[in-house]
């Protein structure tokens, strides 16, 4: 199947939002989803953007039931390893269903790989749902490596309530 | 005892390398650093730096026994989340043990979430190796969550020869 990957623009914000909240779905938590296609748009195109998008598009002629073309997305953005240096997040890889299998996902990761190279990175991270057999296996089969398997390292996360009281010193 | 936090500056690299490698030993892992604090001056204080770092130091009449007054640091940068916005990444937070239990850990930490919400961000997030009970049990008591052993998250990771087969299969 012809597809391209491309940058995303402001004008894809619609059709990435309508994937975040098809990929929500998919992780069975489609009511944590609180941001909007504004958000992404102020968020993600803006002097110094929190993140970076990718998209994968289709022909027209291999638009999707509903008449879609933005059949996938990748999103990503910088972070830093104080052992090893510049690295990439991948926050999001996602491919509509109906269109898997034809290696748009393979190719969206690898254009995140590659950007990521290009900045100096020298790692590509991201997490994963335990139970998400099928997308851990691609992962793996790719050559990742599970750190939180191997290392033991646990991903921790302080919000709402708890962040306000950090804040605030009281502790 | 009195101490300060402050935004680091390009001078306190040095030290903030001296104390990444404190804190890499104290996980069993020296041989993992791979940059220094040449890498810490380029990445961190350019036009778009790729971490923020705050720095804990005592006054002179305080000093180490080898004799150094920066003390602790907390090493962080901005990331996102697309189902609630922006969010901020605590890489590492470091007291020298000579230091500990005065505080200085909790002022840092409260110190990034203070500067988080400044920003907007609605999460800190951060991780902890799985053998480290005081750091999991101090992070837990102040409202933390542990995504890992809650909703079952991994960290993944592509490095090394897996990530450049990888970017070679960019489209």
């Amino acid at each position: 199947m012809g597809f391209i990957i491309r940058a995303a623009t402001l004008e894809d914000c619609k059709d990435i939002s309508r994937m975040i909240l098809e990929l929500a779905e998919y992780e069975k938590v489609s009511d944590q989803v609180k941001i909007t296609q504004r958000d992404l748009e102020q968020d993600g195109f803006s002097k110094n953007p929190f993140f970076h998008g990718i998209i994968a598009e289709v022909p027209e002629d291999l638009k999707s039931k509903e008449g879609h073309t933005k059949v996938g997305y990748a999103l990503y953005f910088y972070t830093y390893s104080s052992w090893k240096g510049r690295a990439v997040y991948m926050e999001d890889l996602y491919v509509m269903p109906e269109f898997r299998g034809k290696g748009i996902g393979k190719a969206l990761m690898s254009k995140v790989s590659q950007l990521g190279l290009a900045a100096g990175c020298t790692q590509l991270n991201f997490t994963v749902l335990d139970w998400n057999k099928s997308s851990l296996d691609f992962y793996l089969k790719q050559g990742c490596w599970d750190v939180t398997s191997d290392l033991g390292y646990h991903c921790m996360r302080c919000e709402g309530v708890a962040l306000e009281h950090l804040a605030q010193g009281d502790l | 005892m009195k101490f300060n936090i402050c935004a680091a500056k390009p001078e306190d690299c040095k030290d903030i390398a001296r104390m990444i490698m404190e804190l890499a030993v104290y996980e069993k892992m020296p041989d993992q650093v791979k940059i220094s604090y040449k890498e810490l001056e380029k990445d961190g204080f350019g036009p778009n730096p790729f971490y923020q770092c705050l720095v804990a130091e005592v006054p002179e009449e305080h000093k180490s026994k080898d004799g150094h007054t920066k003390v602790g640091y907390a090493l962080f940068f901005y990331t996102y989340s697309t189902w609630k916005g922006r969010t901020v990444y605590m890489e590492d937070l470091y007291v020298m043990p000579e230091y500990r239990g005065k505080g200085m850990g909790k002022a840092l930490m409260a110190t990034v979430a203070k500067v988080a919400k400044e920003q907007h961000c609605v999460r800190l997030q951060f991780s902890v190796l799985d053998w480290n009970k005081p750091s999991l049990d101090f992070y837990l008591s102040k409202g933390a969550e542990d995504l890992t052993a809650k909703e079952g998250w991994h960290f993944l990771r592509f490095h090394g020869i897996a990530l450049d087969n990888l970017a070679q299969e960019a489209p």
